[in-house]
């Protein structure tokens, strides 16, 4: 999850500030000689570590720290500004991690970290999650960053929100209220926003049981350790060389990542060969890319397309592959 | 008024305990505090890993966490792999294989091999260069870092301590 801050120059700052004593940004400049004056001194972060939900949400609702879970975006987000008065560090409370099979369908715990999804034991529509996971930052970030950390972090190139999406994610919220549920499409609401409230937090995100098989591809600068100039996921289940059942989506195409309702409903009952033709053939108002450091909006938009066809593709063989298994 | 936390440590093999400011970096309290000095400060965002060190059996970037997060954990560094005297395979493989240049990676970049090797003994080129994706070299010497870390696998698999590379080498003879 470095897509917080792997655009950005490298930079000493955060870590050093951390370790100086610094701490209140009451002017805008970056550094100074006055790291180490004793009035700053006195703003000492405070990192709460509550074992239960409960003392979670008292805390968020006392003082109104940032959450922390792995860290992969939040620090190196933070850079030279100042620290935070407060982190809120959700990973020692009981129940938050881990996968749970329910009666219909699957539970994700909000700090599961992705190298945890990666060697889970989960059915094949799961697939594009886990290869998503396998591209999250490196092997070191995957053991630190969390899934609820990726969705919150709402980078339109999150790599884990196209995969969730094909598999109809709701996102469980826990807050003063008590729990609600929103489908992944709705808390995600645009570049950095979400729909989370003051003093709520997400605990978990809800799966249901689906058909198919999954698949993920990204497409970067290089092969790793890259932010998305495009990602696609798919699912896709086959029933006598057509395809059944299927869900898209397109990430790092737009303000957020999106599924492809007109297009999941043209391609069903379609043979697979024809794929190509009806991608190229429909327009699809989600891929609205723009043009930015890591590639043109039109090299976004080509791309994009070819990796839909791949992505379908590559999970449809997979599936029948699996049948005949 | 201090808000100073409690920390118990365990790194290679040693038992630490001290209180640290909330807000002090793993790396910090090992470089600093415990004067382990072998994970370096590359780019202090996560990047870079030079700062690997294995946490609970896992690599971690110390760099991006905070010492009361590592609280009650067993940490390995370069320090706890091998000896100047009895060096750990993959160490005298870089050595053999000319695995470093500057060698300001190496702590980090052997200290995730010996993790990449743990957790899978056999691997392709492809699965070493993914599997050590999250270690940058700017010296760019990744050709040979990767030769070091293969041959050290064949090695490792050769020697009789792996039970299984023993079976395999002795019907291998017998034919």
């Amino acid at each position: 999850m470095l897509q917080g801050g792997m655009g950005i120059a490298i930079d000493r700052g955060f870590a050093a500030l951390l370790r100086f004593e610094c701490s209140h940004s009451h002017t805008n400049e970056k550094r100074g000689p006055a790291w180490g004056a004793a009035k700053d001194r006195e703003a000492a972060m405070t990192l709460h570590r509550p074992e239960s939900l409960e003392d979670a949400l008292a805390l968020l609702a006392g003082d109104a720290p940032r959450v922390l879970a792995g860290g992969t975006d939040l620090y190196p987000a933070l850079q030279d500004g100042p620290a935070p008065a407060a982190l809120l560090d959700i990973t020692r409370i009981k129940g938050l991690c881990g996968i749970t099979r329910m009666d219909d369908g699957w539970r994700i715990g909000a700090t599961t970290r992705w190298s945890d999804i990666c060697a889970a034991d989960l059915p094949p529509c799961f697939d594009g999650l886990k290869q998503a996971g396998a591209e999250v930052g490196s092997i070191q970030i995957q053991n630190a960053g969390t899934i609820a950390g990726n969705i919150c972090n709402a980078s339109p190139a999150a790599d884990g929100v196209p995969p969730l999406l094909v598999l109809d994610a709701i996102v469980e919220l826990a807050g003063a209220g008590g729990v609600r549920h929103l489908p992944l499409a709705d808390f995600i609401l645009g570049p950095r926003r979400t729909a989370l409230r003051d003093a709520e937090i997400v605990t978990a995100l809800m799966v249901p049981d689906r058909a198919g098989q999954g698949a993920f591809l990204k497409l970067g600068a290089r092969r790793y350790l890259v932010i998305s100039m495009a990602m696609v996921a798919a699912r896709v289940a086959m029933d006598g060389g057509k395809i059944a059942d299927l869900a898209v989506a397109v990430g790092a195409c737009g303000p957020v990542a999106a599924r492809l309702p007109e297009l999941e409903a043209v391609l069903t009952g379609c043979a697979l060969a024809d794929v190509a033709d009806i991608v190229e053939g429909i327009p699809l108002p989600q891929i609205a890319p723009i043009d930015d450091v890591r590639a043109s909006a039109t090299y976004r938009e080509e791309a994009a397309c070819g990796l839909i066809v791949r992505a379908i593709t590559q999970a449809a063989q997979a599936s029948e592959q699996s049948h005949v298994a | 008024m201090s808000n100073k936390m409690h920390i118990q440590l365990n790194v290679n093999g040693e038992a630490h305990e001290f209180l640290a400011e909330p807000r002090e970096l793993l790396i910090y309290a090992l470089r600093e505090r415990l004067n382990i000095t072998g994970p370096h400060v590359g780019c202090d965002t996560s990047h870079c890993g030079a700062c690997t060190v294995t946490l609970d059996g896992k690599s971690v970037k110390a760099c991006t966490m905070f010492v009361a997060q590592a609280n009650g954990a067993e940490i390995t560094t370069i320090e706890g792999i091998g000896s100047p005297d009895a060096l750990h395979v993959l160490q005298e493989s870089f050595r053999e294989h000319h695995g470093l240049q500057c060698g300001f990676c190496t702590p980090g970049m052997i200290t995730r091999a010996v993790k990449l090797l743990e957790e899978n003994p056999t691997p392709t080129e492809e699965e070493v260069r993914f599997g050590m994706a999250g270690n940058i070299c700017r010296c760019t010497g990744y050709q040979n870092i990767v030769k070091s870390i293969l041959a050290a696998a064949n090695e490792m698999n050769a020697q009789p301590s792996s039970s299984e590379a023993v079976g395999h080498n002795k019907v291998e003879a017998a034919e």
